[in-house]
Formats: structure tokens, C-alpha cells, sequence
């Protein structure tokens, strides 16, 4: 393990400017993904910043909506009353990540910086655009089943593995963040990047710049929310494909939706083809095929990854017949 | 007293187990020992043309960094270590985490970041690693131990041409890694030319065997300790290059170095089951009577070593059929040596048990019915009667508590909410062998019993059956008995692999422990201090620490008084060799398959097994508990991917190459046993077990899912994309 300096801090203040200031520095929270790149030798921070003692870690419901700390565990998110009331799909998302233990010391902020799984990236014996930008990228013409079959590009195809995220992007979530300049909101819809030429770039987030809070707003459709994960073993285990469906119905007619998915972009993916194909009108088997079809009807993929174009569609039938 | 062999005695060794007091090999204090940690090569194919260590050596803590260029000349020790070459010895490059260079620091931190800094150059061809991409077609290797590779047993082909019904498929698995939690981990300490080794080992004495001939010493200069291993699964049972390599790094250095492996290192550096083809062909009669099997199965084969460890002993001699042809061919691949991983056989026998699943369906017979009517009651290779087999009794007792008789003879036919409820079912064996032990049983003067022998505990129950034995055969509580193992210096006893362990140690610390009572009794009748004196030893009960007058039982005497007044220990040892042979049992399954997502769960598995006399139902129970998860394992998840274009193992983590987590495993497990005595085995009756309760349950589980849904799935593992 590359040896590194650690500086605990007290203040978000504190941090930014010492992440500022400082080469090679990271945030450190739970540390349930960061610690194990690190002695992956994925990651090499030369500093790590443990934000722990920053007074980010309330869920406290508003007028508005929900505030969720960046330090938030997610244990504490998912096992909260207003959480599982006014929007369950994220508790539901929240509790099909990972292991209890993880999820006692996994940080609301650190779960959507997790990194992707992706073996390539993960083992420094692989080329990997992500980890090593221009050194090419095994997957596309190698081992392929976990990666996208949206969003992606020649230099990467890799998923991001957060289930927190897609639930947010389906409840319209506003992420804050802050850093020198101040801080500053940036909708979720709008946080993470397509690789392009560029998968080591994967979100808008700059510089020493840290996530504060996630604030949820409230609505009909969050609270007629769900998330179904499918993966390889029953449990621990990051999603084959994922979906969360918020829907406001009116007898079986859509008043409003949101449908996002895990497993099958390179970002959190949100299809507003696939909501158009249901806003409006009645929830049928008919109209979720619609849906389903218009949400992959730009897929490309590839040797060992095309059965997910069929299942994400299954499992999307499957979640709104669940909420109907 | 109650005996306690064949109870549910709780494991001896439980308590220091879950306070942390057992002390595993990379656990014990060394002092001074560097930590090491190996540099990898990246390709898979071709040699090292460079290696710059100058940014290694100068990270702080960094002792050293030994190349080929480094180490001494070793000897290529032969079996149980496999591979045919040692890496380090010069530039070949033969797969993807092959050893290329070692780096030593004061701290394993260090060592890890020094290896990291460690530039290697290499030149590189295209590698072929999986068998699809083999560049030359299958062969047959030569015999692997004097076993062939080729069996017949009458004409098979005539046979086939001639049969009433015929039956042709093909299976796969991918291959698979053993993944014990413990990682692999040596500790080298050189005095002179003598070697102690702290390992995590199947075999200690196979262990100094091998390292011993590795450095030209005679066998007695090296000894091996490993008192716990937090399992092996066969993947400790041979001696791989890490062990060596770091006793020759230790010798270099003139200072004790430890190594443990990384859980990605011990993807390529401790072998693993090889991606695996079979072709079957088989004839029988309308009545489903077999006729003829012919078999050939591929096998994925390193570029050096081209043994063949998934043998067919099904196929050949399960069931009764007198005409058989199996050929275990295999394709060199650029890949790291395979080797045994726990139950070699189920490999094959998902095959075989699928295809007489087809075959049932095919001819509208039950599918255990179909077994019975192919129940072997003779050897198929030698027609001597298969005496001590209980088989059919076995799918009497687990048919019966599963229900079987109710079962639907149609496919899709069960529903339960979104779900296709199937049952599948398919039959259990394995062989096991057995290996020449000694063992040695002290009475103390405290009346204390000490069994000391050189066999291994790898978490199956060693310590607790060796301590039910001896309690029983001196008539002592348990808690006044102490085993000794995991250490080569002990008497000489067998490895702890091909489901050996009970089968080869049980009567040598049986008889050494009768041997110890009997002395001690002598010593009572003889002693006019006792009020045995005068007695006939055959007039001498012991129980519970107590020696009694079977007629007057007033005259009493105690081990700790008759050893104690005799001042010095007790001490007999008794040397067995037993005989090698089979395992047998059923498993049924229920599964059930998610109507439109493919998922699959298995809800309910009834076991019976047919293992000779149960030693100890607990551990017995365990062996099965464990191997249900690992077939569930087998058919549903685990799966390491090889990239095809580089060569590296793309998932060599616990992360993404999956195993089943406590949600995977049944809800119910019911584990059934005949627990009758083998006349035939010297081990108190006892039959080898371990490896026998995995060996049906992937052709079970896959069976339950056809029943549940027509769908049938001849490559394992079967993921949820492969029924949607």
C-alpha cells in the first residue's frame, strides 16, 4: 500500500481548504470502497481527509422534502420513518445494497462516489482507461456481462454500481456540494458524467470539492415508490440490473412517473423515452412494453451482456405490476 | 458410559476457534521475520526481458527484492506438487501470476507497495487461455499416477448402435477457484540446513516431502507445522511454488520470512478446478436399463502439467452397464496449473446425473426409479459384490421424508405465485482413499490421555473425532483427552485430502488407545497398591477415568492413581493402513424459478447418505451443510472468468467472484444417515465422507429447475440470464 498522510477534521470549512491545498488528497469517510482501492493500488491518495467528525450526518424531513447529510450511514437513511413513508424506494434501494455491516459505516456522500466494479479497473494488472487514462479498455472486446449496454463508448463501458443513485435520479434529488468557491447545488440528473473520451472524468464534482447533502423533494410519485434489484446471489451482490419506478396513479391512468435504472448505463440511467410511453396513459401490459422498448431502444450490447436488454424489461414489467 | 463416537459431540476445538486463542499458521510469533510479497507477471505467455527494482529497494522498509537471477538452483519436486517447473528459476513466462520476483520488507505494507514499484519488461505472445480458444484440438495426456486415461469395459459402440433408446449431450462447467478464507501462508525459518515451516497444509508430511526435495535435503532437516486451517478445499493439499520460493528467499536471506498470499494471488499461484467439457453418449433399453456409456470429457490443461484431476469415477462405476468407453482428454492452455478442488468427481457427475434426469423424461420412468433399475450390486470393473453398500436404502429414507411419491411427472406443472416450484433429485458418491497412519496415544501421570499423530485438521472435526476415539477406547471423559496434530515431527500419518482423513487415522488411534488401556490395566493388576491387584486385566472395565472390577465393583482404581503410582507415562502407538473405496447418498431438491425474471431459489434439500458408521452426527451433518452450499455454489454462481484476450482472471476477489451468502442456503436442510458399520474398513467401521455431499446437488438443482420449467441447462453455473 502506498503510505499516506490523514488528517481527521472538525470543520467542512477546514476540509475543503485542506483538500484544496493538499496533493493527492481524498476524502475519507466509511472508507468501505476507498480503503480496499487503496490497498488494491487502485487508488494512491498521498493524503486522506477523514470528514467523519463533520457535522453532516442528520436526515431530518422538511416542508420541502428530505435533507439527507453527506454523512449520513445508510443504515440510518434506510431504516428511517420518513425515509420508508414519503419515499420508499430509497430505504428499498438503500437496504438491497451491500451487507449490514457495510451499510453501518457506508456514508450517504461516499456511496455515490463509489467507483465502478469493473475487474479491469480494479486489477492494476489490466489496461484501463478509467484507472489509467489511454491504455485501453479490455472490456469492450473482453469479459462484458456486468457492463452497459448504454451510455458507454470505446474507451469505457463500465456501470456505475451505486443502487442509492438510481433511486435518487428517480426521485429527482439535488446534490449539494461545497468547495472553496462556496457551495453549490447540482441535480442528480445532471451529477454523473458519460465516459466519452474521458471515464476517468466521472462527475461534475471539482476539485476539494465534498458532498454536504442530498436533499429529496416531496411528491405523489415518491410516495408510490419501489426498487427491484436483480442479481447473481440472493445478496451482497451489486445489481445485474436494476429498476426504481415512482408512479402517481389515478385509477390505472399515469399521472406522473419516474423511471430509473442500475446495471445497464454507464451512469445511473433515467429514460424520459420510457416515462413519455407512460405519462398519461393507462398502466398495461401494452403500455410497460412501450416503456420498455423505448428504454433500450438505443442499447448496444455487446458479447456477453445482451440478455440484460431483455431482463431490464422484465424487471421493469415486473416493479409496476408490483405498483399498480 | 455412553460411547461417544458416532454422538453429536461438539467440536473440542470450538471455544479457541471463536475466541481467537487458536493460533493459524501466519499467526504465529516469529521473531525477525521479513514479510514478503510476490511481484506477478502480467502476462500470460512469454518471458521476462527486464526487471528494474530501484524504486522498490528504495521505499522505506523495503530489505530486499530477489529475482531469478537471486535464488539457488532448486530441484523440481514431484507429487503432490504440481506444475512440472518452479518459477524464478529463470525467464519463462508460462501464465498470468506466475512469480517473477519477491520482495521483502520489514512490514507487509511496505513489501505490497515495493512489489508494486517493481518495473517488470516482458516479452509477450497471445495467450490462449479458455478451451474454445485452444490452439491445437483435445488429446489424451499420458496416465496421471498410474491411472489411465482411457477406460473401456466391452464394446461400448456396438452397444450403443444397438440400443433400444439413445441418449447424446453435452455438459460444461466453468472453472472454479476453492477460496478458503484463510489465505495461503508460509513462515521459513532456516537453522543450518534445517527448515521449520509455519504453512497452512492439507499434508505436513507431504508438505516436508516436497520443500525437503526441493532444496536436496533429506526429509527429517525440514519440519512442517500447521495446527488449524481455515479450510483448504483441496487447494492445500499440494505444495505450491509460494512455499518454496519463500524458504529459498528465507536461505538467502539468512533471516525468517513470512508470506501470505493475496486472496487475487490466489487465483493463479494455488490452483483450481478447470473449465471442463463432457461429451455423453448413452444407450439403453426401453425398460431404462443402461447398455452403454461412452464419455469423453475436456479438460483445461496448464502449459506445463498436463494431469487430468476431474476424473469420471461415476461414470465408470456407479451404475451397472456393461459396456463403457471414457477418455479424459485435455487442451494446453496458457493458464496456471489446475488441480483437486473438494469433490473432483461432481465435476463429471452433474453429467452423468443430468443426463439419466434426460433420459427419465425421454422414457417417462421416475427418475429414481430409473436409478434403482441401474443399481450397481457388483464391482463394474472387477463383478466382486459390493458388500456394505446402502444405497437403496438411502433412497428409501430421503425419498420418504422429502415426499417424493408425490411428485408431479410434468414439467411447469407447480405454480406457487410467481414462482415454478420443481423437484429434482440425483444420487451422491465419491471415492475416498486412505493412506498409511501411525498414531500414538499417552496416558499421563495425571491420567491425562495425549493422542499425538501428523494428521490435519482442516476444519472438518479432526481434533473432536480423535478425541471421541480415544475417550471411548480408555474409558476417560473427553475433557481429560488431548489431540496433537498438524505437525510432521508427530508419527507419521495421512494427508488431509481425497476425503482421507477418518477413513485412514480412526483405527490407528483406536488401536493405540486400546493398546494404552491395556497396558495401564496391566500395570493395575500388577500393582498390590491397587484394589485390582490380583485381578485378570480381562476382568477390567475402565470408564469415566476409572478402572472397575467387572464382578466386584468395589475394587476400583483410577488411570491418574495406577499411571501416577507408576510414575511414568503410558504411552503405545498402533500403525494402520485401510482401504480405499466409495461413498454413497441422495439428495432431493425443491427450486424455485421466477416466472418471468429466471431467478432461482432453492428452498428445501433432503439429504441420506450411506458413510459407513457416522463418527460424530454434528461434523457429519456439517460436511453436508457445506456441501450443499457449495453445489449450490457450483450450479448457480461461482464462475471464474479468464479475459480471453489478455489472459488475466478478470474477477479474483470474493466480490464478484460469488459464493453463496446465508440468503443462498435452504431454508431447511434435513441430513439423513444409514450409520452402518463397514466390515470392510479398519477405521471402526467409518467410511471417508467429505467430498460425497456435494457431488449430486448441481445435476439436483438442475433437474428441480427442468421439472419446474422444461428448461434445461447443461452449463453451469446457471445464472438467471440462461432461463429468462
Amino acid at each position: 500500500m502506498k503510505p499516506f498522510g490523514y488528517t481527521a477534521v472538525r470543520d467542512t470549512g477546514e476540509a475543503v481548504r485542506l483538500a484544496s491545498r493538499t496533493p493527492d488528497a481524498a476524502f475519507v469517510a466509511g472508507g468501505t470502497d476507498l480503503l480496499n482501492l487503496m490497498k488494491d493500488g487502485v487508488a494512491r491518495p498521498g493524503h486522506l481527509i477523514d470528514v467523519n467528525g463533520l457535522d453532516l450526518a442528520e436526515v431530518t424531513e422538511t416542508p420541502a422534502g428530505l435533507r439527507i447529510g453527506g454523512l449520513a450511514r445508510m443504515r440510518a437513511v434506510a431504516g428511517h420513518a420518513a425515509v420508508r413513508r414519503g419515499w420508499p424506494v430509497l430505504a428499498e434501494a438503500l437496504l438491497a445494497s451491500a451487507s449490514p455491516q457495510v451499510r453501518n459505516m457506508a456514508s450517504i456522500g461516499g456511496n455515490l462516489l463509489q467507483r465502478t466494479r469493473c475487474g479491469y479497473f480494479r486489477d492494476t494488472g489490466s489496461p484501463c482507461n478509467k484507472r489509467v487514462p489511454g491504455s485501453g479498455c479490455p472490456a469492450v472486446e473482453g469479459w462484458n456481462r456486468g457492463h452497459a449496454v448504454l451510455g458507454g463508448s470505446d474507451a469505457c463501458i463500465a456501470t456505475h454500481p451505486s443502487d442509492l443513485a438510481v433511486a435518487l435520479l428517480a426521485l429527482d434529488a439535488v446534490v449539494r456540494v461545497r468547495g472553496t468557491a462556496g457551495e453549490r447545488k447540482v441535480p442528480i440528473g445532471d451529477f454523473y458524467l458519460r465516459p466519452g473520451a474521458t471515464p476517468h472524468v466521472e462527475n461534475v464534482l471539482r476539485p476539494a470539492e465534498l458532498i454536504t447533502a442530498v436533499e429529496v423533494p416531496r411528491s405523489a410519485t415518491a410516495r408510490r415508490s419501489r426498487y427491484l434489484k436483480l442479481r447473481d446471489r440472493a445478496t451482497f451482490e451489486f445489481a445485474v440490473v436494476s429498476v426504481a419506478a415512482a408512479v402517481d396513479l389515478r385509477g390505472r391512468r399515469v399521472r406522473d412517473v419516474r423511471l430509473a435504472f442500475g446495471g445497464i448505463g454507464t451512469t445511473p440511467w433515467r429514460s424520459p423515452e420510457a416515462e413519455a410511453a407512460l405519462r398519461g396513459n393507462d398502466l398495461t401490459a401494452e403500455s410497460v412494453a412501450r416503456a420498455g422498448r423505448a428504454l433500450v431502444r438505443d442499447a448496444e450490447p455487446r458479447h456477453d451482456n445482451e440478455f440484460k436488454v431483455e431482463l431490464v424489461q422484465r424487471a421493469l414489467a415486473e416493479l409496476l405490476e408490483e405498483l399498480r | 458410559m455412553t460411547e461417544l463416537v458416532g454422538r453429536s459431540v461438539a467440536r473440542v476445538d470450538g471455544r479457541a476457534k471463536v475466541t481467537g486463542a487458536a493460533r493459524y499458521a501466519a499467526d504465529q510469533p516469529v521473531p525477525g521475520a521479513l514479510q514478503a510479497f510476490f511481484v506477478l507477471s502480467t502476462v500470460a505467455r512469454g518471458e521476462v526481458v527486464s526487471i528494474d527494482a530501484s524504486a522498490a529497494l528504495a521505499h522505506p522498509g523495503v530489505v530486499a527484492v530477489l529475482t531469478h537471477r537471486d535464488l539457488p538452483r532448486l530441484t523440481v519436486p514431484a507429487f503432490p506438487y504440481f506444475r512440472r517447473f518452479l518459477p524464478m528459476q529463470d525467464t519463462a513466462v508460462h501464465h498470468v501470476g506466475q512469480p517473477v520476483a519477491i520482495v521483502l520488507a520489514t512490514t507487509v505494507e511496505q513489501a505490497q507497495e515495493g512489489a508494486a514499484l517493481v518495473a517488470v519488461g516482458y516479452r509477450a505472445a497471445q495467450p490462449r487461455v479458455v478451451i474454445e480458444d485452444a490452439r491445437e484440438p483435445s488429446y489424451l495426456p499420458p496416465p496421471f499416477r498410474n491411472l489411465p486415461n482411457e477406460i473401456r469395459r466391452g464394446d461400448a459402440e456396438t452397444a450403443l448402435a444397438g440400443a433400444e433408446v439413445r441418449l447424446e449431450a453435452r455438459y460444461s462447467s466453468a472453472t472454479r477457484h476453492h477460496n478458503p478464507i484463510e489465505p495461503h501462508t508460509t513462515t521459513a525459518q532456516w537453522d543450518g540446513d534445517r527448515l521449520t515451516l509455519h504453512e497452512s497444509a492439507q499434508g505436513v508430511l507431504a508438505t516436508r516431502t516436497v520443500v525437503s526435495a526441493a532444496f536436496g535435503l533429506p526429509p527429517e532437516a525440514v519440519r512442517v507445522v500447521a495446527p488449524y486451517l481455515g479450510g483448504g478445499f483441496g487447494a492445500k493439499g499440494p505444495v505450491w511454488p509460494h512455499t518454496v520460493l519463500t524458504a529459498a528467499a528465507a536461505r538467502v536471506l539468512r533471516r525468517p520470512v513470512r508470506l501470505v498470499l493475496s486472496r487475487a494471488q490466489m487465483y493463479t499461484l494455488t490452483g483450481h478446478r478447470a473449465e471442463y467439457r463432457q461429451h455423453l453418449r448413452i444407450g439403453a433399453t426401453r425398460t431404462g436399463e443402461l447398455t452403454s456409456i461412452i464419455e469423453t470429457s475436456t479438460a483445461q490443461l496448464s502449459a506445463t502439467e498436463e494431469s487430468v484431476f476431474n476424473r469420471s469415477d461415476s461414470t465408470v462405476e456407479l451404475y451397472a452397464c456393461p459396456n463403457l468407453h471414457v477418455r479424459y482428454e485435455g487442451v494446453r492452455l496458457d493458464v496456471a496449473t489446475s488441480s483437486y478442488m473438494r469433490s473432483p468427481e461432481t465435476t463429471s457427475h452433474f453429467g452423468l446425473e443430468t443426463a439419466l434426469d434426460e433420459l427419465s423424461w425421454q422414457l417417462g420412468i421416475d427418475p429414481l426409479e430409473l436409478r434403482r433399475r441401474n443399481h450397481a450390486e457388483f464391482d463394474q470393473e472387477t463383478g466382486e459384490r459390493l458388500t456394505g453398500k446402502h444405497l437403496l436404502d438411502c433412497y428409501a429414507l430421503a425419498a420418504d421424508r422429502f415426499g417424493w411419491a408425490a411428485r408431479l411427472p410434468r414439467t411447469g406443472a407447480t405454480k406457487d405465485g410467481d414462482e415454478y416450484v420443481g423437484w429434482g433429485m440425483a444420487t451422491e458418491t465419491h471415492t475416498f482413499n486412505a493412506m498409511p497412519s501411525t498414531a500414538s496415544v499417552t496416558v499421563g501421570v495425571d491420567g491425562k490421555a495425549l493422542a499425538q499423530l501428523a494428521t490435519q485438521d482442516i476444519g472438518t472435526g479432526t481434533y473432536t473425532v480423535i478425541s471421541q476415539i480415544v475417550a471411548d477406547a480408555l474409558g476417560v471423559p473427553i475433557t481429560d483427552v488431548q489431540a496433537q496434530i498438524g505437525d510432521s515431527a508427530l508419527p507419521p500419518a495421512g494427508m488431509s485430502v481425497a476425503s482421507a482423513t477418518i477413513a485412514s487415522i480412526s483405527g490407528s488411534v483406536d488401536q493405540a488407545a486400546r493398546a494404552a488401556r491395556a497396558a495401564v490395566v496391566d500395570l493395575a493388576v500388577a500393582d498390590p497398591s491397587s484394589a485390582l491387584f490380583g485381578a485378570a486385566a480381562s476382568e477390567v472395565e475402565t470408564s469415566n477415568g476409572h478402572l472397575v472390577h467387572v464382578r466386584d465393583r468395589q475394587r476400583r482404581d483410577t488411570y491418574r492413581a495406577v499411571v501416577g503410582r507408576a510414575g511414568r507415562p503410558v504411552q503405545r502407538t498402533a500403525t494402520v493402513l485401510n482401504k480405499a473405496g466409495h461413498s454413497y447418498g441422495v439428495v432431493f431438491v425443491e427450486a424455485r424459478v421466477h416466472a418471468r425474471l429466471g431467478s432461482v431459489r432453492v428452498t428445501r434439500v433432503v439429504t441420506a447418505h450411506d458413510i459407513g458408521r457416522v463418527m460424530n452426527r454434528r461434523t457429519a451433518r456439517g460436511q453436508v451443510l457445506g456441501g450443499v452450499t457449495w453445489g449450490i455454489g457450483h450450479a448457480l454462481m461461482e464462475h471464474t472468468v479468464f479475459d480471453r484476450n489478455i489472459g488475466r482472471v478478470v474477477n479474483p476477489n470474493l466480490s464478484t467472484y460469488l459464493v453463496p451468502v446465508n440468503a443462498d442456503a435452504p431454508p431447511v436442510v434435513e441430513t439423513l444417515f444409514v450409520d452402518k458399520p463397514d466390515p470392510a474398513s479398519t477405521a471402526m467401521g467409518a467410511r471417508g465422507f467429505g467430498e460425497t455431499p456435494i457431488t449430486g446437488v448441481p445435476a439436483a438443482i438442475g433437474n428441480a429447475i427442468y421439472h419446474a420449467t422444461g428448461r434445461r441447462v447443461r452449463d453451469l453455473p446457471i445464472t438467471q440470464d440462461k432461463l429468462l
